[in-house]
């Protein structure tokens, strides 16, 4: 086909299949993509900058802030990369509590990418089931840090909130509902023809291609690639845990969903070890306000994959350089290659299998009635809406749901 | 599997001028120190050919007072980081872009140019990241001497107060 017989689509930049600004310029021939332009940094904070001018307590909360999603993991790599400068080791209890609730942190992303992924493909009843089971485990980080996402459970020298029994018993009970929903989700995503249908042979990147853009992350690992940083260069109790690194053979968005899948299992199993093996003792060891000079690379295995700060540190109260290396800001590159000879109908679904980042939303709500403001929090948003469903002759109350599994 | 130690002694071996230039820092960590853009270029192609770091993580972009700092963080199959360091003065920011031989540093390397000012000869052409088109020019929020106070983001001019722009001037 001649260029002249080119056409160029902007995708974006609003919601390009995701819920936060990106802009592909994608050029086709016909229905096929022959070129992708990536239009990102629309989200430029200044963040890097911002830490330079605050303490390193005060920048662990900014940090926790760089996403809604991997909140945890970002506080983790900057707290644990300050302790190795600083010299100080945390308490193994503190160790096991970074894994529990980083593995809490795994499975909701996921079961969100699920979700996305399943109505970016039409599969609306599965995004509502991930995102019904996904509440479970959002309830258990409410319980445990007092939020649904940022829960601050990080501080320099161990964590701020321990897991007692009763939360313990919680969250074995969360993790035994969840088990049995996820392996429904295992036994959909193997047998469902549909499914494999849609998103078997879409977004193909090759192990020798992940390699070479750099990707992290579940894309890496569905491209036969064992590298899981958890396993790699173990850090917090992950060197005491065992557990598998999931990977698959199929490099496309269905291997991508199957690595996702299966390793939401490994994660019941990990948190299941760490309840029963956690140790008695503290949560917290004292930490130096002035960190020493000196440099360190830290890395942890985020769900979406391998997140990388640099610092530096200068002897005083605050930093000298934070670099924070996203995983998604890793994958970008790979998903413009897997874009290039698709089809665009294929773009939203490939886009969003490599699970970009997006913002979670806040828990409370300003309504404007008249002159006078109100916050409502959680149970009274709940109410409110079963209340407006009243007034409109339906009691959401007097529905009686079917069994849980009864869809199954 | 190759340890840290014999990596640098390997890399220290084949190039005199990392001699004493390359530290493990801990497990899997081997950071070098600064070096110039001739001797960075020299061994580059070496140590991802023949030593097997051939994937890149990124590259961290460091104000170092007179000069800017350049850390390319390298890595090989057993998840070893190489941090191999490149300096260039202020006055003349220049450095090869990677993005050839390292398609994943192509975002990186328009970080540096956006927010260090510096010269990535070779970049492929493409949108400014992550600093928006019609950013003003000669304005790089990471170096130290950028004080986000003065920036007027209405106007998207910088205006620094007399006196440290005398500052500024005695620094020059």
């Amino acid at each position: 086909m001649s260029e002249y017989n080119r056409v160029v689509i902007p995708i974006g930049p609003q919601h390009p299949s995701l819920k936060e600004p990106g802009c592909f310029t994608v050029t086709l021939e016909g229905e096929k993509i022959v070129d992708v332009v990536l239009g990102i940094g629309y989200n430029h904070r200044g963040i890097e900058k911002a830490c330079e001018s605050r303490n390193y307590t005060q920048i662990i909360y900014l940090l926790e802030r760089v996403c809604g999603i991997c909140s945890h993991s970002h506080t983790t790599v900057f707290c644990q990369g300050v302790e190795e400068l600083a010299g100080v080791e945390i308490p193994r209890r503190a160790a096991y509590i970074r894994v529990i609730v980083a593995e809490l942190e795994r499975l909701h992303s996921h079961l969100l990418w699920l979700g996305v992924a399943a109505h970016e493909i039409g599969f609306d009843t599965m995004f509502m089931y991930a995102w019904r089971d996904r509440e479970a485990v959002l309830d258990i980080l409410a319980a445990v840090g007092g939020n649904r996402v940022n829960y601050g459970i990080n501080t320099i020298g161990g964590v701020r909130r321990d897991i007692d029994d009763s939360l313990r018993q919680d969250i074995v009970k969360m993790l035994d509902a969840l088990a049995d929903q996820v392996k429904y989700y295992q036994e959909l995503a193997l047998t469902e023809t549909t499914l494999a249908a849609r998103l078997a042979g879409i977004g193909k990147l090759s192990g020798e291609d992940a390699l070479k853009y750099g990707a992290v992350g579940p894309v890496i690992r569905a491209a036969g690639i064992d590298f899981d940083i958890r396993a790699v260069d173990p850090y917090a109790a992950y060197g005491e845990i065992p557990f598998k690194v999931i990977t698959d053979t199929h490099a496309d968005v269905f291997g991508r969903t199957v690595v996702r899948i299966l390793e939401m299992l490994e994660s019941i199993e990990i948190i299941r070890f760490c309840l029963k093996n956690m140790p008695d003792g503290d949560i917290v060891t004292k930490a130096p306000r002035r960190i020493p000079a000196g440099e360190v690379i830290s890395r942890v295995e985020a769900p979406r994959g391998e997140d990388t700060h640099y610092i530096r540190s200068n002897g005083t109260e605050r930093p000298d350089r934070v670099r924070v290396r996203a995983p998604s800001e890793a994958n970008w590159h790979a998903m413009r290659h897997m874009l290039l000879g698709q089809y665009l109908a294929d773009a939203p679904i490939t886009i969003a299998a490599i699970d970009p980042c997006f913002s979670c939303t806040d828990r409370a709500i300003v309504v404007n009635s008249g002159r006078e403001t109100e916050v409502m929090d959680w149970p009274q948003l709940r109410q409110y809406s079963i209340d407006w469903y009243k007034k409109r002759g339906i009691d959401v109350a007097a529905i009686k749901m079917p069994e849980r599994r009864m869809y199954f | 599997m190759q340890t840290e130690e014999a990596i640098i002694h390997k890399l220290a071996e084949k190039f005199s001028i990392l001699k004493d230039k390359l530290h493990v820092q801990r497990s899997k960590r081997i950071i070098s120190d600064f070096l110039t853009r001739e001797e960075f270029e020299q061994v580059l192609p070496y140590v991802r050919d023949e030593m097997g770091f051939y994937r890149a993580t990124h590259v961290v972009g460091t104000d170092e007072g007179e000069d800017l700092g350049f850390i390319y963080l390298l890595t090989n199959d057993e998840g070893i980081i190489l941090a191999l360091k490149e300096k260039a003065p202020k006055s003349n920011p220049k450095i090869s872009s990677l993005s050839g031989d390292y398609p994943s540093l192509e975002f990186h390397e328009r970080e540096l140019v956006s927010l260090f000012g510096a010269e990535v000869e070779g970049l492929p052409p493409g949108p400014s990241y992550p600093l928006p088109d019609g950013w003003p020019e000669g304005n790089y929020p990471l170096r130290k001497e950028w004080n986000p106070e003065y920036f007027d983001q209405k106007t998207m001019t910088y205006n620094p107060p007399v006196d440290a722009k005398e500052k500024e001037g005695e620094k020059k």
